[in-house]
């Protein structure tokens, strides 16, 4: 195919919003006015062609893959490789496999809903196009094959975001802002340390890398065998990037970042910033550190463990004591995190594809469970849990949104986020035995949180007829939702539901790269590593 | 002995270009109608020099014309022997290769950049009066006057082309002694430029403490050079490199002339701890000025210490130089107080002047890392690349910081961040232009600020990641036998994080504060183009085919230096 629809679909939506930025500085006022007042309309529709395109990849209509058939270490919809600084080794190479495609997909879903949902934004004129500059380096982040373009792309996430919290975030948004760059750019300069190192062993490939004689490619550094001969050097380099991918994530201890970012982020940055851009952490950490290092990743397992329960437990258990109902989705964020470090630790199929499956669950419903707090702000300008009593009489689509994505979060069945949950908790008795209490248990307490907000502010009340209003309404008739921020409720609780009652859509290409990624590279691994974990050997005679 | 004639002169093109342009700002300000009396008779010849100047030779603009046009040839005379490869040798003092033509470059440009700046900038009093409706007819004849003189405009170009004269053949010298000479007409030039800014209180105590310590750096350093004399009895850089090569054992008069050395060009590129006039200097000078020492001068020194450390005193492959450990210590330090500083820092000029105290220690931590012998010729070179690299780019974004604030300079804000608030309500594009420079500072991909710090890491990482242990099979283990050098990398990182909180403050002051003053600032079109010019480079250089180009070009640099 000559057409080269990931570079097209990472581009695109790029230079459309740096157009569209500009474009109005240059123009006449009066030209620029009118390009003003539909340059949302134009976001929207480059944001809907990208939907499309990426739903015809997934149906087939484009470059017709067959999605459940990809093996592991194998990419569709390749470029041709193009080389950007040819003296040190850096090119454009974008791939997709069943890791990235469903990541990509449902960015691609969440940019069109996000920028639904704040259609009526002010200064629209900057805002969607920031969302699409966003969607761009999201995409690119997920397409992207080479270690340097991977690093740019990700940092480059960070920009619009932190435009978005400062321009439209709430109260205290410098503080989250700043918070948020430094915090993630940090961590991730670690990572690039690890990247650096990693770059320093590969073996050179004719024509690239002239100078230095080394090269970013990421598909050629995990095909060569041993890429750091050096055994501390290699779990070092493992740790830096679990510091820069874990901050993403992320995971206790260095979850601070988030609910400072969520609670002041706009409702359609939030939405971006769970929906998406926690699942880059979770993503890299299995394309990069997993893939290129299976050993270290057995040895530190208990780490992982310990890290994923860690999250797991504090997430959960520091969100009984929130009173801000944003404060509280982004802490169960957290907590859901953890579900996919122990999937991943879980070292099974079944585990890792519920870890993946749970990216793309989280990734549905925690833009939902944002859209809803946003829409309470909205409404009735405030997000004190405890403020508002029995508001099913005044807004019942938005009470019924709530329901919904609350339903879905704690893992009701024939939602999304139950298959991820059961499956990652099977993985996880299968691997550590009796151990899986303290996950399935912490499901108790995330119910309970969920279920006293709900009951707090929708239900309780005396009167049946009229709810206890906030006092921040003035004394106000509280209004139901918009008709655009119902719609894309709408959306997401349909496709929760879909993929809730049809898992298979998406888990039969995620179930079928796990078991090759555990027979290709993890096993062998396991072979060669005398790590202590009670579940290896038991692994081992699985597959043998 | 050489003769004149055995000179080729099309070798020194630069420096001839402005060695006519210093003779043609004497002679140009100085044309009138001055008349000699042929003796014995009544006939009077006109000589056109001296007497009343003619009106348009006295014009304020002359000299700034005089001064770009000298400059952009200069410029274009680099840039053709850059590209025509030039190579060669002028007596046995000078040597011209890739790494001087790029320097020159790099030293005129930054010089244009200066000169264009300063364009219609200069009032010719510090307080000129203007001329008002009530004044008679002949005290505002007299205001014209005086406003219409060029003196202080020649006074300043002239000594900017000093310093243009002085960098460029500082950079070509193989001779210690020409080094030196050629380092001091750059440096005495600066000095009193920084002084020349007199609409501020502090420009005269700027530039004379910046000429205090910046004369007992070069008596130290020529004290240094003396030693070193002592002990080779020749300062011809060959000489001394293969002196120093067979040298078994450090002699003392050699190790602390060296080190003596280093104070003098460490002073010169703000090293720490002869770092402390720099920010009082910086924020003592006028905005283009202050660029000016930033870049060019910066580069100047560490053309200097290139010149010493990775020449003279470099050892053979494998082995650990003697100042290795100085060298990597002066840089933690120097990167880190400079970024502790510029947190605290309330004026943006002391901020910039900080930010680049940090700049030196990253670079000196890369050139550590040569120090520590551990790389081949290759790695070595890919260093050496990386920092040549960052100089050259450094002209884009540190000086385009500079001249945002030269913008800003007029109305008298700019030694506060109250000068940046709400820039962006008061003009969208300069100040998307200043946090594009801020982001590139910090190193925020894919500006061309990352590619040159990821270039230096992976210098660093590149010679020391290796040397860990090769049986060490846990991280302990693996910690404790690793070099130093490679804690080097991490400290850079570290910093860098430090260092994005004022690079992003800055942009939090342009977008979120509101404006001190309502109206946009002055229009200065042309400073507004390069702004733009600066700014578009930045993000070009970044990534792409013209960063390959500039990178090729430093690797050549590097090549012919080492």
């Amino acid at each position: 195919m000559n057409l080269d629809i990931l570079t097209i679909i990472t581009l695109v939506p790029i230079f459309t919003g740096l157009i569209l930025i500009i474009l109005p500085q240059l123009l006449p006022k009066e030209t620029a006015d009118n390009l003003k007042l539909i340059t949302r309309n134009i976001s929207m529709g480059v944001a809907l062609a990208i939907f499309a395109i990426s739903t015809m990849i997934f149906i087939g209509t484009i470059g017709s893959v067959d999605w459940t058939d990809i093996l592991h270490g194998e990419y569709v919809l390749k470029n041709e490789q193009f080389s950007l600084i040819s003296s040190i080794g850096v090119q454009w190479k974008v791939g997709a496999d069943a890791l990235s495609f469903p990541m990509i997909w449902l960015t691609s879903l969440l940019i069109p809903i996000s920028m639904l949902v704040e259609w009526d934004a002010k200064k629209g004129h900057i805002f969607h196009p920031l969302i699409l500059i966003m969607e761009g380096a999201l995409l690119g982040v997920f397409v992207s094959l080479d270690l340097f373009i991977f690093y740019v792309f990700w940092e480059l996430t960070l920009i619009p975001m932190f435009l978005l919290i400062l321009l439209w975030g709430g109260e205290d948004r410098k503080y989250a802002a700043m918070k948020f760059f430094i915090y993630t750019f940090t961590a991730s300069v670690f990572m690039l340390i690890g990247i650096l190192v990693m770059y320093f062993h590969t073996t050179p490939i004719p024509g690239i890398g002239s100078m230095t004689g080394h090269h970013f490619d990421l598909v050629q550094m995990s095909l060569q065998d041993n890429l750091i001969p050096n055994e501390g050097l290699r779990h070092f380099v493992w740790i830096l990037l679990l510091i820069g991918f874990a901050t993403k994530m992320p995971s206790v201890p260095v979850h601070t970042w988030l609910p400072d970012a969520h609670v002041q982020a706009p409702t359609a940055g939030s939405m971006l910033l769970a929906g998406v851009m926690l699942k880059m952490g979770a993503y890299g950490f299995l394309r990069i550190a997993v893939t290129i290092f299976p050993e270290s990743t057995i040895i530190f397992m208990p780490l992982l463990v310990f890290l994923g329960m860690a999250s797991l437990v504090y997430g959960a258990w520091v969100c009984m004591g929130q009173t801000n109902l944003k404060r509280m989705v982004a802490y169960s964020s957290v907590s859901h995190m953890g579900l996919i470090f122990l999937g991943i630790a879980t070292m099974q199929p079944l585990g890792i594809a519920g870890a993946l499956f749970m990216m793309f669950a989280h990734g549905v419903i925690s833009p939902l469970l944002f859209a809803v707090a946003g829409a309470f702000k909205h409404h009735y300008h405030t997000l004190e849990i405890g403020s508002m009593r029995g508001i099913a009489h005044h807004s019942p689509y938005l009470s019924g949104h709530m329901m919904l994505g609350w339903m879905a979060s704690l893992g009701l069945p024939l939602m999304a986020g139950f298959v991820a949950e059961v499956a990652i908790l099977i993985a996880f008795w299968m691997s550590f035995g009796w151990l899986v209490m303290l996950p399935a248990l912490t499901l108790i307490i995330t119910a309970t949180y969920y279920l006293t907000s709900m009951q707090r502010t929708i239900f309780e009340s005396d009167d049946p007829h009229q709810g206890i209003l906030p006092a921040s309404l003035n004394g106000d008739e509280p209004r139901d939702v918009t008709w655009n921020e119902n719609t894309g409720m709408f959306i997401l609780g349909i496709f929760t539901i879909i993929f809730g009652i049809f898992p298979f859509i998406f888990w039969d290409m995620m179930s079928v790269w796990s078991t090759g990624f555990m027979s290709d590279i993890m096993i062998s691994a396991m072979e060669n590593t005398d790590a202590w974990s009670p579940s290896i050997d038991w692994i081992l005679e699985v597959f043998k | 002995m050489n003769s004149l004639s055995d000179i080729s002169l099309e070798l020194l093109l630069p420096e001839a270009m402005m060695i006519v342009g210093i003779l043609a700002m004497i002679i140009i300000p100085n044309l009138g109608d001055a008349k000699i009396r042929i003796p014995l008779t009544n006939t009077s010849v006109p000589v056109f020099f001296g007497g009343t100047r003619f009106a348009q030779v006295n014009n304020p603009f002359i000299p700034s014309v005089v001064a770009m046009i000298t400059f952009t040839a200069s410029f274009f005379m680099s840039l053709i022997m850059l590209e025509a490869e030039t190579n060669g040798n002028i007596g046995e003092v000078m040597e011209i290769n890739q790494f001087t033509n790029l320097f020159s470059l790099i030293f005129t440009s930054a010089l244009l950049i200066t000169s264009i700046a300063t364009f219609y900038r200069m009032p010719p009093h510090k307080n000129p009066e203007i001329p008002k409706n009530t004044d008679s007819e002949s005290s505002t004849g007299t205001k014209i006057k005086i406003l219409m003189n060029n003196r202080r405009q020649v006074d300043f170009y002239i000594l900017l082309m000093m310093v243009g004269l002085g960098m460029c053949l500082m950079s070509k010298s193989t001779h210690l002694f020409l080094l030196f000479v050629c380092l001091e007409l750059a440096s005495l030039s600066s000095y009193v430029l920084v002084g020349f800014y007199k609409e501020s209180d502090i420009g005269g105590e700027a530039g004379t403490k910046y000429f205090i310590v910046g004369s007992v750096a070069s008596a130290v350093g020529i004290y240094g050079m003396s030693l070193l004399y002592l002990w080779n009895g020749n300062l011809q850089i060959d000489s001394l490199t293969s002196s120093w090569a067979t040298m078994e054992s450090l002699d003392p008069f050699a190790g602390i002339g060296i080190g003596l050395m280093l104070v003098a060009f460490g002073f010169k590129v703000g090293a720490a701890p002869f770092h402390l006039a720099t920010p009082d200097a910086y924020s003592g000078a006028s905005s283009p000025i202050a660029g000016l020492l930033a870049t060019a001068s910066k580069a100047m020194g560490f053309v200097a210490i290139m010149k010493i450390l990775l020449i003279i005193t470099s050892s053979e492959e494998g082995i650990e130089t003697y100042w290795m450990v100085a060298i990597a210590l002066m840089s933690v330090i120097t990167m880190t107080w400079g970024n502790f500083a510029a947190l605290s820092s309330e004026n943006p000029k002391r901020m910039l002047a900080y930010s680049s105290v940090a700049h030196a220690g990253y670079m000196l931590a890369a050139i550590a890392a040569i120090g520590s012998g551990l790389g081949d010729i290759d790695s070595n070179i890919l260093i050496v690349t990386a920092v040549i690299f960052h100089l050259t780019i450094l002209i884009l974004f540190k000086f385009g910081a500079f001249l945002v604030l030269t913008i800003l300079e007029n109305e008298g804000l700019s030694h506060n961040m109250d000068g940046l608030k709400g820039l962006a309500k008061r003009d969208p594009v300069i100040a998307v232009s200043m946090f594009i420079f801020m982001l590139s500072l910090a190193g925020i991909p894919p500006l061309s600020g990352f590619l040159s710090k990821l270039l230096m890491i992976n210098g660093i990482v590149n010679v020391s990641a290796g040397t860990g242990s090769l049986s060490s099979a846990t991280i302990l283990t693996w910690i404790t036998s690793v070099n130093i050098i490679f804690w080097l990398a991490l400290s850079i990182v570290i910093n860098s994080a430090v260092s994005l909180f004022y690079y992003l403050r800055i942009g939090l002051i342009m977008f979120f504060e509101e404006p001190v003053i309502e109206e946009p600032p002055a229009k200065s079109i042309y400073l507004r183009i390069i702004i733009i010019i600066c700014a578009t480079f930045t993000i070009l250089l970044g990534i792409g085919p013209l960063s390959e180009y500039l990178l090729e070009i430093a690797n050549e640099a590097a090549q012919s230096l080492l």
